[in-house]
């Protein structure tokens, strides 16, 4: 029979009860009493790793990661899916490491905007999540023109965003004809990735030459040269012979309109008939960089000792959206930004003085077929308003190089995607 | 007597190795990561250089710069460091439990 008293208890416990699942859907909703709270936006090669390394610098930080996405496609690698090489499963990533071994708290939602005024994170749905401090990694978008719009890529693929558009670009390839004619429209500067619409070509003309090996690759370069140049023409002349035919802007390559369903282009010299037509556009930060305030032009102004907005107090801007010269926009100049930011961040958080100078590097690799890699890598130190390179480091892969070394640069590119998904991911 | 001793001892410790700054270690050590795994902690064909020992590593390190040592890529890291700085990172690693 149940007393008052145990009537009480039940009372107190139910009560209890629904005070912590209250208390677990509206936590995020305003900030915790007793530690400081850091939102990140964005789960890329910046945002990630961003994420993971303020845990692991400050374990006492509530970290919590809003990205849309569930699973994460990488751009990097992306070019051997296209060229059938590896499976699209094999740039697949997700975020349950983040939350199981690091504690990340993460967060599938669309973010509408980061509001500085109110030190908040709006969401999409309306929700609001206050923050100390925010961690803005949004990539970038693209800007369309010459008659390439928003829903352009269904037809004529930039694959220049991995996932869904790496398959469609794979796929289109897959059913040209042997004979056909892949053309790429590679954009101006600056852009996501230097070299890889030409690892791209490298890779594309490697599985034509073993399937189609009558078809040609053209390339409608909007500038008038490009990342590691001298190493890929060594190399496209070494393994594709007079497969690809790159014309720069000032000879044939410059657009002047682009018919994507057709996949036709105008071009100074007359019209280009594809049968494929990757048409990568011309790039600026992420669409939430400018509904944020963030932008000065189309990037991203910030201290580059701490990569915090020169426009926004309180919201870090890392990856391919922050103006980060010289360092390249790259996957791995993301990685080292973050970690520097998340390191800065926690001792910001703590009040004690940053580092400084911080030290950065970049290295890129870009494969040429599955047995030839080439690579370029430079060390970094930032000072007040910009990152200079450390002089007497870093380069390229020397011309000429023999067969074993190209080996060994390929086998070190897939070496380096395994150890940095694995640092941003688990 | 004592100041003499004192500088003695601070003078050997120059001679022979610096201090461990930790957080200049761990900063140096970041784009390290990258490559070779979190904390040096590789899973790819890149050596895992967690747990490593300090003075061999520091020794790889400045055989790089000193192009005693080649290979594909480290020379091109190194030289964007001080002696000391690649200390500190062989430091950092070498306290890292593999």
């Amino acid at each position: 029979m149940m007393n008052r008293r145990n009537f009480n208890k039940l009372v107190v416990s139910s009560f209890a009860l629904s005070m912590a699942a209250c208390s677990s859907l509206t936590s995020v909703g305003s900030l915790p009493q007793k530690k400081k709270r850091v939102v990140v936006v964005g789960g890329g090669f910046g945002g990630a790793t961003a994420a993971k390394y303020l845990k692991k610098f400050s374990p006492e930080t509530e970290v919590i990661l809003i990205e849309q996405n569930k699973e994460y496609y990488t751009c990097p690698f992306g070019n051997t899916v296209i060229a059938g090489i590896n499976d699209i499963d094999y740039i697949k990533h997700d975020y349950k490491t983040l939350e199981s071994k690091y504690k990340v708290q993460v967060i599938h939602a669309k973010v509408k905007k980061v509001d500085g005024a109110t030190s908040s994170v709006i969401l999409e749905n309306g929700d609001v999540i206050p923050y100390h401090r925010a961690i803005v990694s949004p990539g970038i978008d693209f800007k369309y023109e010459k008659g390439y719009v928003e829903g352009s890529e269904m037809y004529s693929p930039h694959a220049y965003k991995a996932g869904a558009q790496t398959s469609l670009l794979r796929k289109q390839l897959e059913e040209m004809k042997d004979g056909g004619t892949y053309v790429m429209v590679a954009p101006e500067n600056p852009f996501r990735c230097p070299p890889g619409p030409y690892e791209r070509i490298s890779l594309v003309a490697h599985y034509l030459k073993n399937n189609k090996p009558k078809s040609k690759i053209v390339i409608l370069d909007q500038k008038k040269k490009f990342s590691k140049q001298g190493l890929f023409q060594e190399g496209w002349e070494e393994l594709y012979a007079d497969m690809i035919d790159w014309r720069s802007v000032e000879f044939g390559g410059k657009v002047e309109k682009v018919d994507p369903k057709k996949r036709i282009l105008t071009t100074d010299e007359g019209d280009v008939k594809a049968d494929v037509l990757n048409y990568i556009p011309s790039q600026k930060a992420g669409k939430l960089a400018f509904d944020s305030g963030l932008t000065k032009g189309d990037w991203c102004p910030v201290n580059t000792k701490t990569f915090e907005s020169r426009l926004v107090k309180n919201v870090h801007v890392i990856g391919d959206a922050s103006i980060a010269t010289k360092m390249p926009k790259s996957g791995f100049s993301a990685n080292s930004q973050a970690k520097v930011a998340a390191m800065q961040i926690a001792r910001l958080l703590k009040k004690m003085p940053i580092i400084n100078p911080p030290k950065l590097a970049n290295t890129c690799y870009s494969l040429l077929s599955p047995s030839y890699g080439i690579s370029v890598a430079a060390v970094y130190e930032a000072h007040e308003d910009k990152i200079k390179k450390v002089k007497g480091a870093g380069g390229l892969s020397p011309m000429g190089a023999d067969e074993g070394f190209r080996m060994q640069e390929a086998e070190y590119a897939v070496g380096w995607y395994q150890n940095q998904m694995a640092d941003i991911f688990r | 007597m004592k100041k003499i001793a004192l500088a003695l001892v601070c003078l050997c410790g120059i001679s022979f190795a610096a201090d461990y700054d930790p957080v200049k270690g761990q900063m140096l050590s970041l784009s390290c990561a990258s490559c070779h795994g979190t904390d040096g902690k590789s899973s790819g064909i890149m050596p895992t250089i967690a747990g490593m020992g300090k003075t061999t590593m520091y020794k790889t390190l400045l055989d790089y710069k000193n192009g005693k040592r080649t290979g594909t890529m480290m020379q091109k890291h190194v030289k964007g460091f001080s002696d000391a700085e690649l200390e500190q990172v062989s430091y950092y690693f070498s306290k890292v439990e593999r």
